[in-house]
């Protein structure tokens, strides 16, 4: 078989065309006949008792075809008053401003609109718990809950989950260290910022049956999440997914498809809910506010010593499956470097906020805030160059991490190597300049563990010559063009022979959420195992054909040949059709099939992702203007380095919005202050530079054609470069992000 | 409220629709022509998804009434190549990496042609001044920057 030929081919996206022609199909776009539109009514309230709702106004109007409240959901076995996922809709408590306590189906918007203005809530108002410092302390009160069957045995608290993560002697760590600093530092709830809101589409097209259409990273989990709220039983549901208008992690599993799902009954036709902007930065599962307390002492030479922290976590009102985010955190803190002793103790607090969800690399930002200033501070300190720093105490292949497992072979060294010399490094100026500007330079070090989920693919020959994946799985920017890529490399044709059928969970195997930077790791794994099974059938047939021994013959694009006969040959389509043909067919169909495992250790194939940022601070006004950015990441192998490129690309946009701009403000009674993207400011085309890249291929990973990966580690640095170039720039640190003209014109008078 | 019996000039066709007067241009293309390639990001002018070339200026329809259209040329995405056809901003999107999503592209594109129309060779700074309006969170912009580039360079060409 030939090899080579399509991995490592930067070439643009399957549907790349059709996208650019506007017909990608978001879940907003999918026309159902007589469809119902649907929309929230929202608690007003951070934290509230719902006495009564009237809706009687609202269900006699014209044109309103159904509207819900809690009592309308049904009782479920394992209701769990923590779990985000029950918190759709208000049932006897409201415990965020936006929380649905009713929603509306009608003929339009305006209709809908109007009925929700006719329903009359009436409200015990609680003090809402903003605090998460004070919310934790003895006799403070607590977030309300609604009660279960069986009532829960731990008693209230806003304790939403701690752990403590030690190892080694700390005080002797301590001890031997010549510098010792203790910074705190801030973060604030993110949002994700996709442009396609949330929006999901159900129909009860056949008796007892839902059918789900919604823009979700994982179908099955958003099934999943319909049965767990709703008891609808699994093999009832038909999850369809759609083209998704980015994710980022914020739309995992879906958010309220109970409240389509439930108004679609109701209403006795199909319902399409779609958030507004407004509501997606009010109640659609940011990344959650972070406090992280860290001291560190270093040695002389820089090695790090020992490390004490304390990170609490703001998580809102409810718990999430992945939690605790704050273990997260304290994880990510000591991941990627040598540290002989630690304490870390990780604190989630509920609140009166919106419940989290995941963002690109969730949590792992917040940490590197911590971690990469402190660094970057140290070396301040000590003399030590910024980039050396991390290089002295970089975590070895084979030494035991803070996962308590031996580092596998990575790249880091590699991607250090390469950015620290660098023109941006080398060259950069820093200090204030004839101009007036203060110009700096910055560098900070990321680390993600990517690794397997479960996956699983079936592949069929297709009539015309063509080879056919039928997958769960969803296209994330570009995953099914690495998927065709992988699939072709391994059956010895081209990238444009394979054809994707995306199947809704009634009809696919089992896929994984598109995240964790896995689906190459995971599905491209099944994709290529389906691939080499289906090869090898179709030569084994082949070799029957032509009477050949197997070992002569090669594949192409339309044909199996004999090796050096090039007459000597069978089409595909002819293999199709000996399997097809009714009267006349010699074989089976065959359907090959490919599944990988999930694996549980984080760090099977780690991916260290370095960035440079270079600034200039105008001192009159504290605002600074990125002028470039350098990332070097391991990929194991870039299947397509453009995708991969672009994937760094965005990811650092993200991460420079972050440490700039971004936050979502409340006040104090609980309200998001900023909850339209004129005030949540995500980074234009005008405010950012240059994103170069550097691609290093660092082989050992186990994932298909040795590919780590990729989406998520670039998040990680990009934000902790900016900061640690503002303090290079300015000379003052700045612990609270997002590093907003105000406070870094503060710092520096 | 009362319809109103208007005439759309979208995509070069004369289009007869009946609409409220509260509802925006975005909605009307969307639910009324089957136009859906206009994206709503936002509904208040802040992210550009939904952007449509009026008389060659790229706009917000979601911040134009569907009768404010009225007597005026619209050109929405499906309407700047022949089908099944990509226009030379839309080949060099493809050929560029610029998109991913795809949600921003229309409106991308649209912003790109109307930019390319008033300034064929336009400089860095002003691609990214005259995109600054219309927000993409996949792609950090930097191959949209390229693509636009790229699409100025080919159209001296031809």
């Amino acid at each position: 078989m030939s090899r080579n030929q399509e991995i490592g081919v930067a070439k643009p996206m399957v549907d790349a065309s059709p996208k650019a022609r506007g017909e990608a199909r978001f879940a907003a776009d999918i026309q159902l006949p007589n469809l119902a539109v649907a929309k929230l009514l929202p608690s007003l309230h951070a934290h509230a008792e719902v006495l009564s709702i009237d809706t009687s106004v609202a269900e006699a109007m014209p044109g309103v075809y159904a509207v819900i409240t809690g009592s309308d959901i049904p009782e479920v076995e394992g209701f769990d008053p923590y779990d985000h996922a029950h918190g759709f809709l208000a049932r006897r408590f409201a415990v965020h401003v936006g929380q649905p306590v009713a929603a509306v189906a009608a003929k339009d918007p305006s209709t809908a609109e109007e009925a929700l203005a006719a329903i009359r809530v009436a409200y015990r108002v609680l003090a809402p718990i903003l605090n998460a410092a004070a919310a934790l302390e003895p006799g403070q009160p607590v977030v309300s809950r609604d009660a279960t069957a069986s009532p829960s045995e731990e008693s209230p608290s806003n304790n939403a989950g701690d752990a403590e993560m030690i190892n080694g002697d700390l005080d002797a760590g301590f001890a031997s260290a010549d510098v010792v600093l203790e910074e705190t530092y801030e973060i604030p709830m993110i949002h994700q910022g996709y442009l396609e809101p949330h929006a999901v589409t159900a129909w009860w097209k056949q008796q007892g049956h839902v059918d789900v259409w919604e823009c979700v990273q994982s179908p099955f989990g958003a099934r999943d999440h319909i049965v767990q709220t709703l008891g609808i039983p699994a093999h009832k549901i038909a999850l369809h997914t759609t083209d998704i208008g980015g994710a980022f992690g914020g739309k995992d599993q879906g958010l309220f498809s109970p409240i389509a799902v439930l108004l679609a009954k109701k209403a006795e036709r199909p319902v399409r809910l779609a958030l507004t902007r407004e509501e997606e930065l009010t109640i659609a599962n940011p990344a959650p506010m972070t406090k992280i307390r860290l001291k560190v002492g270093v040695s002389s030479n820089g090695a790090i010593t020992a490390v004490d922290g304390e990170v609490r976590v703001d998580v809102g009102a409810f718990r999430t499956y992945w939690g605790p985010a704050s273990f997260s955190v304290c994880h990510m803190l000591v991941d990627k470097y040598r540290v002989p002793a630690f304490r870390l103790h990780a604190q989630d607090v509920f609140t009166n906020r919106v419940g989290f969800g995941s963002y690109r690399a969730p949590m792992a930002v917040q940490a590197a805030f911590a971690i990469e200033s402190m660094l970057d501070e140290l070396g301040c300190r000590l003399g030590i160059d910024p980039i050396e720093m991390r290089k002295r105490n970089l975590i070895s292949e084979g030494e035991v991490g803070a996962g308590g497992a031996p580092m596998p072979k990575h790249g880091g060294t590699a991607v250090l190597q390469s950015l620290m010399n660098h023109a941006a490094w080398r060259g950069t100026k820093s200090g204030r300049n004839e101009d007036g500007m203060c110009y700096g330079r910055g560098f900070a070090l990321g680390l993600w563990g990517s690794g397997a989920f479960p996956a699983a693919a079936i592949a069929r020959l297709e009539k015309g010559g063509y080879v056919r994946f039928t997958i769960g799985q969803v296209d994330l920017t570009g995953s099914y063009t690495s998927l065709a890529q992988i699939a072709a490399e391994e059956l010895g044709i081209s990238a444009d022979r394979i054809v994707f059928s995306r199947a809704d969970t009634s009809r696919a195997p089992f896929a994984s959420v598109s995240g964790g930077s896995s689906t190459i790791y995971s599905m491209g794994g099944a994709v290529q195992e389906a691939a080499r099974e289906l090869r090898e059938k179709i030569v084994e047939r082949a070799a029957l054909e032509l009477d050949v021994d197997r070992s002569e013959l090669r594949m192409n694009d339309v044909a199996v040949t004999v090796e050096g006969k090039s007459d000597k040959r069978i089409e595909l389509d002819a293999l199709y059709e000996a399997e097809t043909s009714l009267f006349f067919a010699k074989y089976e169909p065959f359907v090959a099939r490919g599944a990988k495992g999930g694996r549980v250790s984080r760090m099977s194939a780690p991916c260290f992702s370095g960035t440079i940022a270079e600034v200039a601070v105008n001192p009159e006004t504290g605002a600074v203007k990125v002028l470039r950015l350098v990332t070097a990441q391991d990929v194991g192998k870039a299947i397509n380095p453009m995708l991969v490129e672009g994937q760094i690309q965005g990811a650092a946009a993200q991460s420079v919005g972050a440490a700039l701009w971004e936050a979502v403000e409340y006040d104090d009674a609980g309200r998001v202050r900023n909850a339209d993207l004129l005030d949540y400011r995500l980074p234009t085309a005008a405010d950012l530079p240059k994103i170069e890249t550097i691609l290093i291929e660092e082989e050992g990973g186990d994932g298909p054609f040795g590919a780590k990966g990729v989406g998520e580690p670039p998040m990680i640095a990009p934000a902790a470069a900016v900061a640690n170039a503002i303090r290079n720039a300015i000379g003052q640190r700045i612990n609270q992000l997002p590093l907003n003209p105000e406070s870094i014109w503060q710092a520096m008078q | 409220m009362n319809l109103l019996e208007m005439q759309l000039e979208v995509n070069g066709r004369q289009r007869s629709v009946q609409v409220e007067a509260n509802r925006t241009l975005l909605e009307v293309l969307r639910d009324d022509l089957g136009l859906i390639g206009a994206k709503e990001g936002c509904g208040s002018g802040d992210c550009g998804a939904c952007t449509v070339l009026v008389d060659d200026e790229a706009m917000c329809s979601c911040m134009l009434l569907a009768v404010e259209a009225e007597g005026r040329q619209i050109t929405t995405i499906e309407g700047i190549a022949p089908a099944g056809e990509l226009h030379p901003v839309q080949s060099a999107f493809v050929e560029c990496g610029a998109l991913q999503c795809g949600f921003c592209t229309p409106g991308m594109v649209l912003s790109t042609v109307a930019l390319l129309r008033r300034s064929p060779q336009p400089t860095e700074d002003e691609i990214r001044d005259a995109l600054a309006g219309n927000l993409c969170r996949c792609t950090g912009y930097d191959k949209i920057v390229r693509a636009v580039q790229v699409a100025a360079e080919e159209a001296v060409h031809v």
